[in-house]
């Protein structure tokens, strides 16, 4: 059914050919609609809707959020890829758009979508995950607990959004990075992920720090360290495992604003030039200051390196992950 | 023809669907300490195929088939096709032309009711249901090509 | 004691607040709406409204958002009852006995005891929220996967409970639902299984689809073609309200349900929805007259719709304690408060005295305006009932495809809508009951997952289950109930071969 869309869509076109707009026209002079792939109240969710609020102001335009959830964010990331690329339906994606793919990928199963139907147009956040263990637990330290990790192989566990997600990959980029082995405990969704490690059923968990934030400050939970380039703003004395000497283990949750490819290069630019101005309102600064997610702002050229770099790193991981039935 | 027959024998072999099913995709079965995918599917149409089994065997005193009153097929059919329609045309006609035409074809056609009264719920339907979302609940429904 | 009741003061003054009484009050509006229309479930309508919460502050946001959660549980009833269509997942079992009142013209006294016991529940719960959030918060949290494996299989005997018919079909019928609840993506392996290439199915079939398409649809094609349109049953305005027998008869079923129902909804997890499912077995377990159920039992209505309410308020625990999201409608919640720059977290109610109090009291009000809102509306809903059928049941047609196609957007959900309502009228005609699909289909992915969650957590031992205490203390009710089934089973086959044997006796004597 999918494949005969764009067929009826062009029949459609062809028929309305009064109502066919000329390629000159100014854009934007319809609601722009951007995708949410993520259900209401998840990252995604929460970093588009001021996002799409900031750039209907820059653009006295119409922009408004809609979620199409499913597949952990394939049904929406396959609706964007495949709609029409003329600028008016664009994809709020996390970083796991490079992930699902891949994971189609080495299960021989034709990828709902490819990380090319997408043209990338502006990094919004970029949130680098922490490794937090429960307060009672004896690990103080990152060192203590990869350390106890190599001592005994498979026996700590940690809990994740689920396989292949954003929250394990963290997790095996660093077991791959640190030589360790976990025992990995895979949840349906980040929430209940959370409330594993809360009621002690697991030991560890990487998580974005906007959610683990208000545990750790109450003393429910203790950061050992983050995945990111530099430390978490929220929490200056965590170390990354940068410092720590594992560089390998790199990882971000971060957002982006992509439109599927083939959208028109003026059109592209005006959306990039949007954004950019959309970043620097008052409001959108202080809308991510309450979800406590800072701002990470790349565009153009920048983005598409970092882009490719995470789409590159996060494909590895994903291949050496493998099959995980096949390795019993 | 009894009815615990046939719906005996129908479960049956869709159990037999799903096991075979399991056994085309691959799927990894894994051992009782670490099951894998297609672990409890088989478990559970094993069980669909005993239950299946059983009420077919047992089934001796049901009543027959016919007896179970299928006067209302043709209704049915009606009424299903009218709804996949919908479905089909949905996103493609747009919510509000999709929704006139099959309320339009239920009760003028299928229910023989008046011009007047099929034209009145139809468009007064579709209009006030997407009038409700739209406004509402802000929920984005399909526009069609007239942009209706 | 007093402190609390010192809270309540401060949070009463500040829901009692007009703009704050307007925000509930919307919110129950719109939630008995969400609620009424098939499909459209109080997720659905949370994540709807969600964006038009953003210009309000925190408290004002929860207390609408909360206002559509319960408010859905109440106006999920209606549909239910009156046409036999689930208003949301939780309803499924409303709809059993609530159209069986309905058909023999008792559907006001029907939706009277479910609004009456919807509040009650919604009422009391919301003092255990009050009290007890904390510890109860707690408590929850230490159910992991092991402790729901073994919740989920006690969950599982009660299909044996709700069949009235033959056990066996129900039987076939759970293993059926169950396989149904298996089609996805798999969260342990990542394969995808029994979708066919449809991206849609990722997510397995959802409950409301399903529920709506195996229940709604289906009666409408059996009732469609009838060569009589079915009966109108025009009650009077006496005929309304629930006789004296009735509402005794509801009493102990409204009580247990809020228990029940509390209890559950505070378990982590969307172990609420089966809140409704428990009700139905445990009040036909204990009632005199265990036959009525399926026919039009009041209990068959009062504990399910109860105890889907006091869930509700369950949910709610461990979100306001702790700060935790117990489930997809707490998630919406907390990320609400986010938004507004309230960090939820287990000092929530410390830091946020005002928001805490105000939405509990805001709870309370919402409960007294639900019941308020739906008593007179039941003269009005019953009214609908006398709508000519052939006009009907296009109307109910297109709000149930426009409800189910509203939740995701997708045309696959309405496609599973139409196949189940099929299968549905179908299973009726080879007598078939279809509630053990709804409730297998519920059940499947969590116990599946949560068992292969409990091996891979204990590397594969199965020693697991009895080590954890919780965990081991529900297996031994549940073996015990196995026991004690067993136990009733042999003593009535006894009972009848020594009731046969005196009967011979008898025959040689005399």
């Amino acid at each position: 059914m999918r494949a005969r869309r764009p067929l009826v869509l062009a029949l459609a076109l062809a028929v309305l050919l009064p109502g066919v707009a000329p390629a000159q026209e100014a854009y934007p002079s319809r609601p722009i609609t951007i995708v949410a792939p993520f259900p209401p109240g998840g990252v995604a969710d929460l970093t588009a809707r001021p996002v799409a609020a900031s750039m209907e102001k820059v653009l006295k335009n119409p922009v408004a959020v809609v979620n199409k959830t499913g597949a952990a964010g394939a049904v929406g990331m396959q609706f964007v890829a495949t709609s029409k690329p003329d600028g008016y339906t664009l994809l709020l994606a996390l970083s796991s758009i490079s992930i699902i793919p891949e994971a189609d990928r080495i299960f021989d199963r034709q990828p709902a979508y490819t990380v090319d139907q997408f043209a990338p147009i502006a990094l919004i956040s970029a949130d680098p995950t922490i490794l937090v263990v429960r307060a009672e637990s004896p690990w103080k330290t990152a060192r203590e607990f990869i350390e106890d990790a190599k001592k005994r192989p498979g026996q700590i566990s940690y809990s994740s959004s689920g396989i292949y997600g954003t929250l394990h990959m963290a997790m095996e980029l660093l077991s791959h990075a640190a030589g360790i082995k976990l025992r990995h405990v895979p949840h349906a969704g980040a929430g209940p992920a959370l409330t594993a490690i809360l009621g002690g059923h697991v030991d560890a968990l990487a998580s974005g720090p906007a959610v683990v934030l208000p545990q750790i400050k109450a003393g429910k939970l203790r950061a050992l360290a983050g995945w990111g380039d530099t430390r978490v703003a929220a929490l200056p004395e965590v170390p990354t495992f940068k410092e720590l000497g594992h560089p390998e283990a790199e990882f971000y949750i971060w957002a982006g604003l992509f439109a599927p490819r083939g959208t028109p290069e003026p059109v592209l630019a005006r959306l990039r030039e949007a954004t950019r101005a959309a970043v620097g309102e008052p409001e959108f600064k202080a809308a991510m200051d309450k979800l406590e997610t800072p701002i990470a702002f790349k565009q153009g050229d920048e983005f598409q390196r970092f882009f490719d770099a995470d789409a590159k790193r996060l494909a590895a991981g994903v291949r050496k992950v493998g099959r995980v039935e096949e390795k019993k | 023809m009894r009815t615990e027959r046939v719906s005996g024998v129908a479960l049956a072999l869709l159990a037999v669907v799903v096991l075979e099913e399991c056994w085309r995709s691959r799927l990894p079965l894994g051992t009782l300490a670490t099951p894998g995918p297609a672990y409890v599917p088989v478990v559970l149409a094993l069980a669909l195929l005993a239950a299946g089994v059983l009420v077919a065997a047992l089934g001796r005193d049901a009543a027959t088939l016919a007896a179970a009153g299928w006067r209302e097929w043709r209704h049915v059919v009606a009424i299903v096709l009218t709804c996949a329609f919908v479905a089909l045309a949905l996103e493609r006609l747009g919510y509000r032309i999709t929704m006139t035409l099959a309320c339009a074809f239920l009760v003028g056609v299928i229910e023989r009711k008046g011009v007047v009264s099929t034209l009145l719920l139809s468009v007064g339907l579709a209009a006030g249901t997407y009038f409700l979302f739209d406004t509402l609940l802000r929920v984005q429904l399909p526009r069609g090509p007239l942009g209706l | 004691m007093l402190e609390t009741l010192g809270n309540l003061g401060l949070g009463f003054s500040v829901a009692l607040s007009p703009s704050i009484l307007l925000y509930a009050f919307l919110g129950c509006l719109v939630g008995t709406l969400v609620g009424v229309l098939p499909g459209v479930g109080p997720l659905a309508g949370i994540s709807l409204l969600l964006p038009a919460t953003f210009g309000l502050d925190a408290t004002r946001a929860i207390v609408m958002l909360a206002g559509i959660y319960y408010g859905a549980m109440y106006g999920g009833s209606t549909t239910s009852i009156l046409m036999r269509i689930p208003g949301e997942a939780a309803s499924v079992m409303t709809c059993i006995d609530g159209y069986a009142m309905a058909r023999q013209g008792r559907g006001g006294a029907a939706l009277a005891i479910a609004a009456v016991g919807s509040y009650v529940a919604g009422t009391v719960s919301v003092v255990g929220l009050m009290l007890l959030a904390p510890p109860l918060a707690t408590f929850a949290l230490r159910f992991g996967p092991p402790e729901y494996v073994a919740l989920l299989l006690l969950g599982l005997f009660v299909l044996a409970y709700m069949s009235s018919g033959s056990m066996l079909k129900s039987l076939a019928m759970a293993a059926f639902g169950l396989l149904l609840g298996m089609v996805g993506i798999d969260q342990m392996s990542g394969y995808f299984r029994f979708a066919y290439g449809v991206v849609e199915l990722g997510d397995g079939l959802g409950v409301v689809p399903v529920a709506v398409g195996l229940f709604g649809v289906a009666e409408i094609l059996s009732t469609a073609g009838q060569g009589t349109p079915p009966q109108v049953v025009k009650p009077r305005l006496r005929e309304l309200l629930p006789s004296r027998t009735e509402w005794r008869e509801s009493a102990a079923p409204i009580g247990r349900g809020t228990v029940l129902g509390f209890l559950i909804g505070i378990l982590p997890g969307s172990a609420h929805i089966i809140s409704s499912f428990v009700s139905y077995a445990v009040e036909k377990r204990l009632s005199r007259h265990p036959e009525r159920f399926g026919h039009g039992a009041v209990a068959g209505v009062a504990g399910p719709e109860s105890a889907n309410n006091s869930a509700t308020s369950g949910a709610m625990v461990p979100m306001l304690a702790l700060g935790v999201p117990s489930g997809p409608i707490p998630a919406v919640m907390l990320a609400a408060m986010m938004v507004h720059g309230v960090s939820p977290g287990p000092l929530l109610i410390q830091q946020q005295p005002a928001l805490f109090w105000g939405f509990v009291a805001s709870m309370y009000v919402g409960n007294v305006v639900l019941l308020i809102l739906n008593l007179p509306l039941v003269g009005l809903f019953v009214n609908i009932l006398r709508v000519p059928y052939p006009y009907l049941y296009p109307a109910i047609l297109v709000f149930s495809m426009l409800g189910v196609y509203a939740v995701n957007g997708s045309v696959v959900d309405v496609w599973i809508m139409l196949i189940m309502g099929v299968l549905g009228w179908v299973l009726r005609k080879l007598d078939f009951e279809t509630a053990p699909v709804v409730l297998g289909l519920v059940l499947a992915p969590m116990i599946e997952l949560s068992l292969r969650q409990s091996l891979a957590m204990s590397d594969g031992h199965y020693g697991i289950f009895v080590q954890r205490p919780i965990a081991a203390a529900l297996l031994g009710v549940a073996l015990l109930l196995v026991i004690l089934n067993l136990l009733a089973f042999v003593r009535r086959r006894l009972d009848w071969r020594a009731r046969l044997a005196l009967a011979e006796k008898g025959e040689e004597t005399s």
